[in-house]
């Protein structure tokens, strides 16, 4: 059982993280191009950049500036606050399997924020209070089902299989919660409900944008604050205490952050699973176990994979609206069963 | 154990009556009897005769198929937490099904149930590799954690094909979650044929059944062909999870409940825990059925929404005791 803790041990390899950190701002950049180039239209690059800087067709601007870019910086943020919501859950309950949707916390977040449109909608399925509250029921909803995964799995066998197995089942309540509300509720299409149930950023507008945009800017700085303490909690228990660190008040501060910014994610582009999981991994491949490093890398590697996973929907599957959710876990589900083999074997 | 069978042999016609009577509209006793023996087409015995008749039919087989195959893969696996919803083999089924209706455009029922076998023997095959790889390291939580990483994929993989054909909700919640209200009608004896055949040949073959539930060494020595037993075991649970699927869409969490139901009113030996089980998936999915269409009446609920709410504090209680997380 404790095999899966194995790959948590740090690297003793440094590596030169601030050049790795450059590529990786890069190669989001060029995602972000791609993804603005994309699209049942597409553009050359040089339309596109002539565009982007305002020298363009008008057509070109137009389709660039109202439809693309906030989708793909949605996708964007999306993605960033995804990964970092899981880069904190690993960080806190040492699980190297933890990440939101494994968690039942994006399932949660997801309920709430239907909750919200249920209980706020008039006969007409309009809204009677403003949709800013949103965030504020998935925050909600994202907490409470946080807070159920850690008391029960208190309760029970210890491990870090039997914590993830938690979250998987109050994840599926979540998620017969969500479905429930759907039939009752003002949704009425397929697409609809998957954006629900699976997540999607099809609907990007630049207010959901610009809401991401603040409630990110709030709470990363104190992320990156908390970096010290996370390099910390590597340790077990006993030796984190002796240097100094409030472990259970770390731990649950960790955790509070990443329901907060899970919830910030789903209330604008619902349940997107595996970015959460994956981020953390590959930052930790690519720049060790030093927390700020891996934080900021994870945060673009959330961002690129969102962002691509994204033009995938739109270049394979247009004009449906695939969610994107649904992307992000076909590529997600078979790294976590190879994390999970790879680790059983580890331990053999 | 006389009283078990009592118990839940009793419960099984009540609650199939329960569900001819009740529903939007309600139907008296009477009403549902005359409808049955004579017939007629009056409002309320068409509903009876057209609606409720084969949304109960399947709601027994569809229990009664999944209680049996959670229970064998169980005692295959010798893992209390198998079933066919949690492995992701319900979601097998249902990709292939669903790739079947876009892709080709066949809808009718026999490719479509053929094709759901497929899909469920396929991802079968994928968990059981995986539990026999896993088999001197893992625990039955990391066998139950693959699967249903694997239904996460099937489920995505599902979603993908039926979005991008526009398809309406209810049939992506009929693939995902589960109905027993749209199921074809000309499936109904020929799966009932195939169920029974494979109930028949497991009651049949009980003592096999109740040697591999020791180890592999134990049972070897006992002279059974271990690894062809356990094989041909988790086969059969997959075609019944494979037919389960074409009537009714994927069903989750019968299959986890109905056998530990079985086991807590005592029975031990497969002779027993067989008939057993199947009966209480029968209760259960009639009793979610039921439940269903009151829970946000007037509009019916998914059953598999109702059944999760059921099954998930199965799940949480089994993943408490102990034993179960023992590796």
């Amino acid at each position: 059982m404790t095999g899966v803790t194995v790959i948590a041990e740090p690297r003793p390899k440094t590596r030169n993280g601030t050049a790795l950190l450059i590529g990786l701002a890069v190669v989001l950049l060029l995602s972000a191009l791609l993804g603005l180039g994309i699209g049942s239209s597409s553009m050359t690059l040089e339309r596109l950049l002539l565009a982007v800087i305002g020298q363009g067709a008008q057509t070109d601007e137009l389709i660039i500036w109202t439809l693309r870019a906030p989708r793909v910086l949605l996708s964007g943020l999306a993605g960033m606050t995804l990964a970092l919501a899981g880069l904190l859950l690993q960080r806190a309950t040492r699980n190297p399997l933890a990440a939101p949707s494994v968690l039942g916390i994006t399932d949660g977040a997801a309920l709430g924020a239907v909750g919200f449109l249920f209980l706020f909608s008039n006969e007409s399925n309009s809204l009677t209070v403003s949709i800013y509250w949103q965030p504020l029921a998935a925050a909600c909803g994202a907490a409470v089902f946080a807070v159920l995964v850690a008391v029960l799995a208190k309760g029970a066998a210890r491990g870090p299989v039997s914590l993830i197995l938690h979250g998987f089942a109050l994840g599926k309540l979540a998620q017969a919660g969500v479905t429930m509300l759907m039939i009752v509720g003002p949704v009425y299409r397929a697409n609809q409900a998957a954006t629900w149930l699976a997540g999607s950023v099809h609907q990007a507008r630049w207010i959901d944008v610009a809401i991401i945009s603040v409630l990110l800017a709030a709470i990363v700085p104190v992320v990156l604050l908390l970096a010290r303490r996370m390099d910390q909690l590597l340790l077990d228990d006993a030796s984190a205490e002796a240097s100094g660190l409030p472990v259970m008040q770390t731990q649950a501060l960790l955790l509070a952050l990443a329901v907060v910014l899970t919830a910030a994610a789903v209330s604008f582009v619902g349940a997107i699973g595996f970015v959460g999981l994956i981020a953390p991994h590959a930052a930790r491949l690519l720049l060790g176990t030093r927390a700020l490093p891996v934080m900021i890398g994870t945060a673009f590697i959330g961002a690129v994979l969102v962002v691509l996973a994204d033009v995938v929907v739109r270049y394979l599957f247009a004009p449906f609206e695939v969610p994107t959710g649904a992307v992000t876990a076909l590529i997600g589900a078979p790294y976590f069963l190879y994390i999970l083999f790879r680790s059983g074997r580890a331990h053999a | 154990m006389k009283r078990a069978f009592l118990i839940l042999g009793l419960l099984v016609p009540v609650l199939a009556a329960a569900s001819l009577q009740f529903g939007v509209h309600y139907t008296s006793p009477a009403e549902v009897w005359r409808a049955l023996t004579v017939g007629g087409d009056d409002q309320a015995a068409l509903i009876v005769t057209t609606l409720r008749v084969p949304r109960t039919i399947i709601a027994v087989l569809v229990g009664a198929g999944l209680g049996l195959s959670g229970l064998l893969m169980q005692t295959v696996t010798r893992n209390p937490l198998a079933e066919p919803g949690l492995l992701g083999i319900n979601a097998g089924a249902a990709f292939a099904a669903v790739l079947m209706v876009t892709l080709l455009g066949i809808e009718a029922p026999l490719p479509l149930t053929l094709a759901a076998c497929a899909g469920a023997l396929t991802t079968a095959t994928l968990i059981y590799c995986m539990a026999w790889l896993g088999n001197d390291s893992a625990s039955p939580l990391h066998l139950l954690l693959a699967g249903l990483v694997m239904m996460a994929l099937l489920t995505s993989g599902v979603q993908v094909a039926l979005v991008s054909s526009e398809r309406a909700m209810e049939e992506l919640l009929f693939w995902l979650s589960g109905a027993f209200t749209n199921g074809q009608v000309a499936l109904l004896l020929p799966a009932a044929l195939i169920m029974g055949t494979i109930a028949a040949c497991c009651v049949f073959s009980s003592r096999l059944l109740d040697v591999l539930t020791a180890d592999d060494a134990t049972a070897g020595a006992l002279g059974v062909p271990v690894v062809a037993a356990r094989g041909t075991a988790f086969a059969a649970a997959a075609i019944l999870a494979g037919i389960s699927v074409a009537l009714a869409g994927s069903v989750n969490f019968v299959g986890l409940a109905a056998p530990h139901l079985a086991r807590r009113l005592g029975a031990r030996s497969h002779i027993r825990l067989i008939p057993l089980s199947m009966l209480a998936g029968a209760s259960l999915a009639l009793a979610a059925d039921i439940a269903s269409r009151f829970l946000i009446y007037p509009a019916q609920a998914p059953v598999g929404a109702v059944l999760a709410m059921i099954g998930v504090p199965v799940l949480l209680m089994l993943l408490r005791r102990k034993g179960t997380a023992a590796a």
